[in-house]
């Protein structure tokens, strides 16, 4: 038996792994992200006050006043605190919505890719009826029909996007399946399971993450609208959206108000799609 | 051609119909569809001929299919708050949200589409840069946010515009640059990176090697071949008016159907949200057909026979 | 005598297309009435041009698509049903590997992790020993352990190649195909992986159903080929009667046009006519529009398969009436 002499020429030398070169805006997202999941996580620690706490010889105080920070609302409440809080409540709203409806989508696709014909077709159908409807309109008839709760805005912000993981998913199953590893190891005598969860996801995990961070800042947005009108996260629960409903009848004494969560808003969304679109170039250049 | 259309037409009445399933399912998973759509203090005598009008004593399928049937009638049921039938409540504030929406309209593709194409001809230059930095703001900051930011200048600051009602055209101002900036970002953005991927194109280059002028270039082969993903982002623009409307009428109090949702769910007023439901699915439709259409008319390759979709 | 291992006889497959929406249904016939034997140990060389059906034979006897007609049998036992257990039971003892070994292995997992896959699949041993069972197989086609910690984008072609064999190799199975496995890789590379392949087939005690179009590297590998065109074998005969003395006008056609060093260099025959499209069988024998020999007959009626001596057949009507070899000019 001849023995093969490894040659450089013959097989690339493994490229040693270093850190990516950042580009600064990345930096910066990176940091305000963090920053924001820090606040998020010990809101109680870092939040000099309850949110519903009441201050009420210190009504309206603007920003930089002694004790508060961010100035305080109509009741005397800590702008600062309340923020602290609200961000946890958006950030946890947004994550779980984006999980689940990446389960979902990632989960019909396979279904779809695998079974094809008329499991497909409803999955495709259902697809594009969530695209075809704005999601707004929808989220808000099931909130007019089923009254308001958190579960149910989890519940309905998780259906946010998931048609999007499913066409990726269904698209990629469907190449793997049809001419590639996919088709091989299934013909090596592996059970489907095993085809779906041990190779095409990690396959496919980069372009859903780039979705990922796509929806969540929509869904971000999404959630701040409905809790803006009221109809999203309820007192005493506060989220970002919740603080700017409220600010806006303090606009003209207390600006600060609305301005502080409409701020934090703004900069988180900018935050993550400046790294959501920093990763897709990285990763997969060939999306758009 | 026509099949091609038969198969458009078909997928629009799909999607209608399962929006009205969607209303039917959600109606129905909710609660009694009589109490809540005639509302709990309408008199017994009225939900009972609720009741039997839209056969809610009947198996499930009947029920089905007479709500499509009592739909098609126009029969959607009354308001809660007044009693009004709700058809003519919403229909009522049509003509508001299209004061708003048609101008802002208007906006997004007459200053978005040109800034988007500017954008890509003149790559790296300034103008390029502040439609980069315009489209990132206007992708991430909120519609509310902006309202009340260009509240805050110009109504309480500088007192120029008031901030809200209806009461003159000078009303109207705020909103309509408030929804059409926001769009006008979002599609210069996306004309923009149209442009540049068709820029990109090797017959783009052939077509300036062979010693075509730019601009002929640019008006004969690139423009025409970005038109139909950007007439597909108008089209999606144009059928979620309502949608797009629904936050800044609340903002601003203007009396239009997306004020009149808002409140519904509020109050939970069953029939006018169904209402409105259905009016954005049929906009939503209609407006994809028309898309489909042009479509036809833009890419010649759907209009051969064997051409395979 | 013992019974072969694999026996196709009469396979047909048809696919069915549609042009549009509404448009006439049109059956190709990909594989029509294929019947061939492969002995234990032995190789069979399938050749053809693209569009005759050889991969599609080759699925077929694997059981990797439903047969629409005729049976195909591996040890005497019909094909299980395609994803049942059984079927994938089977998959331990009936492999094949293709022409692009990229697109067969996964990019995110070391070529040692791959190459150790079936024996997860089908947990044969102990799961401590496999990665040892794993770079046995390794060595056994001239990779080394380095080479199993790269991933499959950091080896060149033939490497690739060569760990696909591994891993198809890992369950021990009793037959192999090989579509096109060369086809891709630059020629010197060829031979390499060609050499292995002989190698193996030796040490195995192989069986193996080699597709290609390439004449010189099935005949290096197959004692018997079988020639197809447009679906039907044309002819058939061990590997060194047939490129001595090709009987079919289209085989000779094609080892004409392949060099052999010590062949008397006779004219090259080149084929007139249209190259073959499955969508569009000419009528009678398939291959009389580019035939130089064809006949009258050849329009109307198709040949029937005929058989000069014992190890030989052909599908000709130059040879219908039992006549051995009437040289055509």
């Amino acid at each position: 038996m001849t023995q093969v002499v490894i040659s450089n020429t013959e097989a690339r030398a493994r490229k040693k792994w270093r850190w990516p070169a950042l580009p600064t805006s990345v930096v910066i997202a990176l940091c305000w992200i963090a920053l924001m999941l820090v606040l998020a996580c010990f809101s109680e620690v870092i939040a000099p006050y309850g949110f519903t706490k009441l201050d009420l010889r210190n009504r309206l105080a603007p920003p930089l006043t002694p004790g508060h920070w961010l100035g305080t609302d109509e009741l005397g409440r800590d702008v600062l605190s309340r923020l602290v809080f609200s961000i946890r409540v958006s950030l946890l709203i947004a994550f779980g919505a984006t999980i689940i409806s990446a389960t979902i989508g990632t989960t019909l696709g396979f279904l779809a890719a695998h079974f094809r014909r008329w499991v497909e077709q409803i999955v495709l159908m259902l697809a594009d009826f969530q695209a075809s409807m704005p999601f707004l309109i929808l989220a808000l008839s099931v909130l007019a029909f089923f009254g308001n709760s958190l579960v149910l805005l989890v519940g309905l912000m998780g259906l946010f996007g998931w048609e999007r993981y499913a066409r990726i998913s269904r698209g990629l199953a469907i190449s793997a399946n049809a001419q590639g590893y996919a088709a091989a190891i299934r013909q090596l005598g592996a059970k489907p399971p095993r085809v779906y969860f041990t190779h095409i996801l990690p396959n496919i995990a980069s372009t859903l993450i780039v979705s990922m961070t796509l929806v969540f800042p929509e869904v971000i947005l999404l959630e701040s609208g409905l809790s803006f009108l009221g109809l999203g996260v309820q007192p005493p629960m506060t989220s970002l959206g919740n603080m700017v409903g409220y600010g806006r009848e303090y606009l003209t004494r207390a600006p600060w108000i609305m301005l502080c969560p409409a701020a934090t808003i703004v900069l988180t969304t900018l935050a993550i799609s400046v790294i959501g679109d920093w990763l897709r170039d990285k990763l997969d250049p060939t999306l758009k | 051609m026509l099949r091609f259309f038969a198969l458009r037409l078909g997928r629009a009445l799909l999607t209608i119909v399962l929006v009205v399933t969607f209303a039917f399912v959600v109606l129905r998973l909710s609660g009694d569809p009589a109490l809540m759509i005639m509302g709990p203090e309408a008199p017994p005598e009225v939900i009972a001929a609720f009741r039997k009008a839209w056969g809610l004593d009947e198996p499930i399928w009947i029920q089905y299919f007479d709500y499509f049937g009592a739909i098609a009638q126009g029969e959607l049921g009354r308001s809660m708050r007044d009693g009004r039938p709700a058809i003519a409540l919403v229909a009522e504030r049509i003509p508001a949200t299209l004061a708003l929406t048609l101008p802002a309209l208007l906006i997004k593709v007459g200053l978005g589409i040109p800034a988007g194409i500017y954008a890509a001809l003149h790559r790296g230059s300034a103008i390029d840069r502040a439609v980069m930095v315009a489209a990132v703001a206007g992708f991430t900051v909120p519609s509310f946010v902006l309202a009340l930011l260009l509240v805050l200048i110009f109504a309480v600051q500088l007192g120029w515009l008031p901030s809200g009602g209806q009461d003159s055209w000078r009303h109207a101002i705020l909103p309509i640059f408030t929804l059409g900036v926001g769009g006008a970002a979002v599609l210069a953005r996306f004309t923009r990176s149209a442009m540049l991927e068709i820029l990109g194109q090797h017959y783009i280059r052939t077509a300036s090697a062979k010693g075509v002028p730019w601009r002929a270039v640019v008006t004969n082969h690139a423009l025409p071949n970005a038109a139909i993903p950007t007439v597909t982002i108008v089209g999606f623009m144009v059928g979620s008016l309502i949608a797009g409307a629904v936050v800044v009428e609340s903002v601003f109090s203007w009396p239009g159907v997306g004020r009149l949702l808002v409140v519904a769910v509020a109050n939970r007023d069953l029939a006018v949200v169904q209402c409105i439901l259905l009016l954005v699915a049929l906009t939503m439709v209609t407006s994809n057909l028309i898309v489909d259409f042009l479509y036809g008319f833009l890419d010649p390759r759907l209009r051969t026979r064997t051409g395979s979709a | 005598m013992t019974a072969p291992l694999v026996q196709a006889r009469g396979l047909k497959k048809i696919y069915v297309t549609r042009r549009g929406l509404f448009g006439r249904l049109s059956h190709v016939r990909a594989v029509d009435d294929v019947s061939f034997e492969i002995a234990k140990g032995e190789t069979l060389g399938l050749v053809g041009e693209s569009g005759s059906g050889k991969s599609t034979t080759g699925r077929l006897v694997l059981g990797f698509e439903t047969v629409d007609g005729g049976e195909a049998k591996f040890d005497g036992a019909a094909l299980p049903a395609i994803g049942s257990d059984a079927w994938r039971a089977q998959r331990a003892r009936a492999q094949m590997i293709y022409q692009d070994p990229l697109g067969a292995l996964d990019r995110r997992l070391t070529i040692l992790q791959q190459v150790r896959e079936p024996l997860d699949i089908h947990s044969i041993g102990d799961r401590a020993g496999r990665d040892q069972v794993a770079l046995e197989l390794l060595r056994s086609v001239d990779l080394s352990a380095e080479h199993g910690r790269r991933y499959p984008g950091e080896l060149s072609g033939g490497q690739r190649q060569r760990a696909v064999l591994a891993r198809a190799l890992a369950t021990r199975p009793d037959f192999l195909v090989c579509d096109e496995p060369v086809s891709a890789l630059d020629v010197s590379i060829q031979a390499q992986v060609v050499n292995l392949l002989c190698d193996l087939q030796a040490k195995l005690s192989l069986t193996m159903l080699f597709i290609s179009h390439d004449l010189r590297v099935v005949r290096q590998v197959s004692q018997r080929v079988a020639v197809m065109y447009l679906g039907q074998i044309v002819e058939t005969g061990s590997a060194d009667d047939l490129f001595a003395e090709p009987l079919h006008p289209y085989t000779r056609a094609l080892v004409s046009a392949s060099p052999a060093p010590g062949r008397r260099s006779a004219t090259r025959i080149v084929l007139q006519g249209d190259p073959p499209n499955p969508a569009n069988r000419p009528s009678g024998c398939a291959f009389h529009p580019r035939c130089p020999n064809a006949m009258p007959k050849c329009r109307v009626e198709q040949p029937v398969v005929s058989q000069p001596n014992a190890t030989r057949s052909v599908a000709c009507h130059l040879y219908a009436d039992g006549e051995a070899g009437r040289s055509a000019a």
